[in-house]
């Protein structure tokens, strides 16, 4: 099974953060990138697959160039293949645009890739995709199994404790949820090995698309900021036992 | 040109649920100040009840699909019904739930309806006659404002929020029957069933005093920490969703959007940064305790006391005048 993981490179750290002139992006320095926590699952779940069926896997990544770090991750880990999409964009439906024109050049039986990614926590891209490339999918993944008549049986969250099992004809997208497996721990010698593997790169025009079909249409930003707060926190201040003894009372007086 | 405003509910056992009732209630007031008309949409088998129920949100019209086959239709056949019935009446906005179910079907939806979506949003309003709408970015530290533009169309999901709910209205809304052949809308995808948690010995519902723990305990070995002050102020223990997604602790004790939704009289939030997720299961709790090293944690937005420090000082410390306060 030929498995594409779609991996987003996240900041820790963002500064300097201000709106682009026309409004239509958010312009930030992004440090301390990594590799979004559920698209690392996604990767382990591709890795799992891997080892009970077979096949390869194709870590993707849309980004610049400091998006080769989380692909050279993903290559260290167990990736088959990477390749980077030069492109930037934070607007879901070019993003899920760019993504099914690469993906379209690939060969693929699934796709993997996280739930959300924690800087936009939009949890588009992945369904937007399947449903340009109208393909089967599914979202809040938890656990995949593959079967014999190229199928997969996945089961799904739906919320508060309810989930679904559900048959999925390949190729299928799945958005994988935390936790559908333990994260591996990558040795440091061979995240450095990995570095002197080739990471593959479409650009734009690779891809065919029109400059039309990266411009972030119908909204723009008009203010980005730290959250209002609907009510005032009541903070604590005090030694350890002054805070107890604070919070003891307030507990007590709730009961 | 498009103009109404079409919710799309979400429902269970014939009623609607809590976050349907809300896009209702904010889709009412945005009804009104655009003067457009509200448009109830829902899809299902057997829907007298939840037609009922939707009568007295002071909707304009109720669209509904009623189908035996859409019960347990894939998420990609739901989506197809959902655009289909959008269509009749070519709306300008589409307000969706930010619920799992939600967040699978709105990008589906959008990209059948060539409009953009606008996902995880805490706010939609009318400012400066532009709809505006406002969804956090960067683990929740920040709020982008987005304005659409004049004639913009968009699918928008909004998350779980503390907005009152509407008196009843006795307007009386047209019920529109629109018949959609689910079983001929092709799939490549099926629905084999639906299960639930089985039940296990901890029962958080039930619970007067919640401690929660998260991610900031930072290691499995210190989790005791919060057990024993859960076990001090005779509470439950819980926690947020990584704290099970590395095995720390099971996932009964999980609250949030996947786990279990909680209103204790006391919620203690030990080291959870409170994303979405895991608000959205513990936000109508009715005493909000949170305590985190990061006084920018998204957690201390619906918390009514909060503690910005280490949570191995202060947890320790409760714990002890817990204990000693029993013993008086």
């Amino acid at each position: 099974m030929n498995i594409v993981v779609c991996c987003k490179a996240v900041p820790g750290l963002v500064t300097d953060l201000k709106i682009a002139a026309d409004g239509k992006a958010i312009r930030y320095q992004g440090q301390l990138l990594a590799i979004n926590e559920c698209d690392e699952y996604a990767l382990e779940e591709a890795l799992a697959l891997k080892r009970s069926h077979g096949g390869q896997i194709t870590a993707i990544s849309m980004g610049n160039i400091k998006a080769l770090d989380i692909l050279y991750y993903a290559l260290a880990k167990g990736a088959d293949k990477a390749i980077r999409i030069d492109c930037e964009s934070q607007d879901p439906k070019v993003a899920s645009t760019v993504i099914v024109a690469a993906l379209r050049k690939l060969d693929f039986d699934l796709v993997l890739t996280g739930t959300q990614s924690r800087d936009t926590l939009g949890g588009q891209v992945g369904i937007a995709a399947a449903s340009l490339l109208a393909i089967p999918f599914a979202y809040a993944v938890v656990g995949v199994e593959a079967r014999e008549n190229h199928t997969v049986k996945v089961r799904k969250e739906l919320g508060g404790g309810r989930y679904a099992e559900v048959e999925l004809t390949l190729p299928a997208l799945l958005c994988v949820q935390t936790g559908i497996q333990p994260l591996t721990f990558v040795p440091p010698a061979r995240r450095i090995r990995a570095r002197q593997q080739p990471v593959g790169s479409f650009s734009v025009a690779d891809l065919g698309l029109q400059a039309e079909q990266l411009v972030t249409q119908g909204y723009r930003f008009v203010g980005v900021r730290p959250p209002e707060r609907t009510h005032q926190v009541e903070l604590l201040e005090g030694s350890p036992q002054e805070i107890a003894a604070a919070l003891l009372h307030k507990i007590q007086e709730s009961l | 040109m498009p103009r109404d405003i079409l919710v799309l509910v979400e429902h269970s056992a014939g009623k609607i649920d809590s976050l349907s009732s809300q896009l209702l209630a904010i889709g009412q007031r945005l009804a009104a100040e655009m003067r457009v008309d509200l448009v109830a949409a829902a899809v299902g088998h057997r829907m007298e009840n939840v037609v009922e129920d939707l009568q007295g949100h002071a909707t304009d019209r109720i669209l509904v699909v009623d189908d035996p086959a859409l019960p347990l239709a894939s998420a990609d056949v739901q989506a197809h019904v959902f655009a289909e019935v959008a269509r009749q009446i070519d709306p300008r906005l589409v307000l969706i739930g930010y619920s799992l179910v939600g967040m699978e079907l709105t990008p589906a939806i959008a990209n059948k309806l060539g409009m953009n979506a606008l996902t995880n949003c805490v706010n939609i309003e009318l400012r400066d006659g532009a709809v505006t709408v406002t969804r956090p970015l960067f683990d929740g530290t920040m709020h982008a404002h987005i304005a659409l533009d004049e004639t913009a169309t968009a699918v928008v999901a909004l998350q779980k929020g503390s907005v009152p709910a509407t008196a009843p209205s006795a307007k009386q809304a047209v019920v529109q029957w629109i018949a959609i052949d689910v079983n001929s809308i092709p799939s490549r995808s099926r629905v084999l069933e639906i299960t639930e948690e089985p039940k296990g010995d901890v029962d958080l519902a039930k619970a007067e005093i919640i401690v929660a723990v998260g991610r900031g305990i930072g290691d499995k070995e210190k989790i005791h920490f919060t057990a024993e002050l859960a076990e001090a102020l005779g509470g439950t223990l819980a926690c947020s969703r990584p704290v099970v997604d590395v095995g720390w602790l099971p996932r009964e004790r999980q609250v949030g959007a996947s786990g279990k939704s909680v209103a204790p009289k006391v919620y203690v939030a030990c080291g959870i940064s409170g994303a979405i997720q895991h608000l959205t299961g513990m936000r109508d709790s009715k005493r909000i305790i949170a305590i985190n090293k990061d006084p920018n944690a998204p957690i201390f937005q619906v918390a009514h006391i909060g503690v910005v420090g280490d949570l191995f000082e202060i947890v320790p410390a409760l714990t002890k005048a817990a204990q000693k306060a029993q013993t008086r």
